[in-house]
């Protein structure tokens, strides 16, 4: 049973990365800093368990609002570049900050032992759900609550005016612009909104692993953050969980059996869905029939 | 001398093997600068593709035991080969007006390429040869290394060859035609489709000749190169300009002197933060690079 547990636990840490990830392309950017948000949500959120001795939830959040501050200080010279420079940047960005806590030692004795981050050994005992007796049902429990909050806080902010503006900045920056939407006020809040997201699972992933290292934040995982909002579609946050459990749940866990050959497909896959979806797997018809499952109206 | 000179020498001396490396991240510039130019689309696959090329020719090396410059020259057609590959996998059938589709499928690629390379070598790094690595150029009080010394002759001839077949041949004004209005060119019977797949083959020659001389210079190949070569080859590509040639190969000789010497100073731990500061001193200042127009395009 705990293997289940174990992954949900994952999927659901990689859906509140995805998450992140969707709520920028929504606006037309593709960040890849957001591996680099993670990880600052990671490191501070361990910090303040271990270190400073925080209950996990303040810990999280603060290490939200801090992920979130350094991703609007990116969004603003994000708002002077975009396509292909826009890439480069944040991909810049987020290995900078991976190499940032590579240089990054900060440790003081607790007990017998030293903890706290360790450069390129990494930050290890950060043992807060041990410590306190959590079982990794607990823990799933806790991650999904988490990642249900987000995703319906994000289902709504699609419906209302915001997701709207949003997507008319994505659609076409010259006609939002236009009608009197601020482009750079929805761009970094935007960016704003995917650092907290980022951060949440950042601070989470640190405490369910117990050990971080620079190394678990590198572009793959940038790649990653971006490829379940592509993958998924970017009409509804139920694409972005999709695209999680197709490649975590799926390609990652129920094809374990493929060994290595496992990663080449995934490429493989990756290529050929862009091919015949370009859209993402999970288009926007595929919402409009999920809404009209669920009883509301078409939006 | 006097010590101030002494404490020179050094630094300098990084400068020096660090520009004649940086000429290798300007191949690689090159080709993503190339590609944006035409398509305006990204191919992230690229440096892979390149490292990829550099692999193919391995067999060229370790089965017929050929000289070093012919197993550079595989490189090149491999990696050609490999671009034509990515170009029909990821950008041939998929809508133009779909650009998140292009890059996450050429994502999928540079995956797909790596694990290609992982399974045939089983992860182990392969020695790669080199030429003229025991010849040491005195030029008191400097040293050049010859294989670097070699490394930057074969992509001064490779950037001359580029220059020249974009500027002197049918091929290259077509190349031109479609980077500066592609609705155009079509009418003027420039097909498309076809000039968009030859600007794929040649830029993964470059690519496979900048591959084949990351491994002469490292002395291995190994498909970890692969990402760090992604990042400096983008960096390089938005310091110099996006779809500025001259622009790739200043800003590829800039990158490689800045990271030398700051290796020199701070170590290869810290080196790549002070890169990316540089990048992000331009991206402030000049986002539009050393050589680019502010486009109104993406």
């Amino acid at each position: 049973m705990d293997f289940y547990y174990g992954m949900a636990q994952l999927i659901g840490v990689h859906t509140l990365l995805g998450l992140s990830a969707y709520v920028v392309l929504l606006t037309g950017q593709v960040s890849m800093a957001q591996a680099g948000f993670f990880a600052v949500g990671a490191y501070l959120g361990g910090m303040l368990t271990v270190l400073a001795g925080w209950h996990i939830v303040p810990a999280m959040l603060l290490a939200a609002v801090a992920s979130a501050l350094v991703a609007t200080v990116v969004g603003f010279p994000a708002l002077r570049v975009k396509g292909l420079m826009l890439v480069v940047a944040t991909l810049a960005f987020g290995e900078a900050v991976r190499i940032f806590w590579f240089n990054f030692d900060y440790q003081i004795a607790k007990g017998s032992i030293q903890v706290g981050p360790l450069g390129g050994e990494g930050f290890k005992q950060i043992r807060y759900f041990p410590e306190n007796g959590w079982t990794t049902a607990d823990l799933a429990l806790f991650i999904w609550a988490w990642v249900i909050a987000a995703m319906a806080a994000l289902w709504w902010m699609d419906r209302s005016r915001v997701g709207s503006v949003l997507r008319a900045v994505g659609e076409d920056e010259l006609a939002a612009q236009s009608v009197g939407i601020n482009l750079t006020a929805v761009k970094v809040s935007a960016m704003g909104i995917g650092g907290f997201i980022a951060g949440l699972g950042g601070a989470i992933y640190a405490h369910y692993t117990t050990h971080i290292e620079h190394l678990n934040f590198g572009v793959v995982l940038a790649t990653f953050a971006i490829a379940y909002p592509i993958l998924g579609g970017l009409s509804s946050v139920i694409g972005v969980l999709l695209a999680v459990i197709f490649i975590q749940g799926f390609l990652v866990e129920a094809l374990r059996f493929m060994g290595d050959w496992r990663n080449l497909l995934f490429g493989a896959l990756i290529v050929l869905a862009m091919n015949v979806r370009p859209d993402g797997l999970f288009d926007a018809r595929a919402t409009r029939a999920l809404r009209r499952l669920l009883g509301g109206r078409d939006a | 001398m006097s010590d101030f000179w002494w404490n020179v020498i050094d630094p300098v001396q990084s400068v020096l093997d660090g520009v004649m490396f940086g000429s290798i991240y300007a191949l690689i510039g090159i080709g993503f600068t190339l590609i944006f130019g035409v398509m305006h689309k990204i191919n992230l696959a690229y440096a892979a593709a390149s490292i990829g090329g550099a692999y193919a020719s391995l067999v060229v090396f370790q089965v017929f035991h050929a000289p070093a410059l012919l197993v550079f020259l595989s490189a090149a057609a491999a990696s050609g080969v490999i671009g034509y590959i990515v170009y029909i996998c990821c950008f041939r059938f998929i809508p133009t007006e779909m650009p998140l589709a292009t890059l996450m499928a050429s994502v999928g690629m540079l995956i797909l390429i790596d694990e290609v390379v992982v399974h045939a070598t089983a992860g182990m790094p392969e020695p790669y040869p080199a030429m003229f690595d025991d010849v040491m150029i005195d030029l008191e009080p400097f040293w050049i290394r010859g294989d670097l010394a070699m490394i930057f002759a074969l992509s001064v001839v490779a950037m001359l060859v580029l220059l020249y077949v974009l500027h002197r041949t049918r091929l290259g004004l077509a190349t031109r035609a479609v980077a500066q209005q592609p609705s155009a060119a079509q009418l003027c019977g420039i097909d498309q489709q076809n000039t968009n797949a030859v600007t794929f083959v040649i830029t993964g020659a470059l690519g496979g000749l900048a591959g084949a001389m990351v491994g002469a210079s490292v002395g291995i190949l190994s498909p970890l190169l692969a990402l760090p070569l992604t990042v400096k080859g983008l960096i390089v590509t938005v310091i110099g300009g996006l779809g500025s040639i001259p622009g790739a190969i200043v800003a590829g000789l800039l990158v490689g002197g800045f990271e030398n010497v700051f290796q020199y100073f701070r170590g290869v731990t810290e080196r790549d933060i002070y890169v990316m500061l540089l990048l992000f001193v331009f991206l402030t200042f000049r986002p539009q690079g050393l050589f680019g127009r502010i486009s109104t395009r993406d």
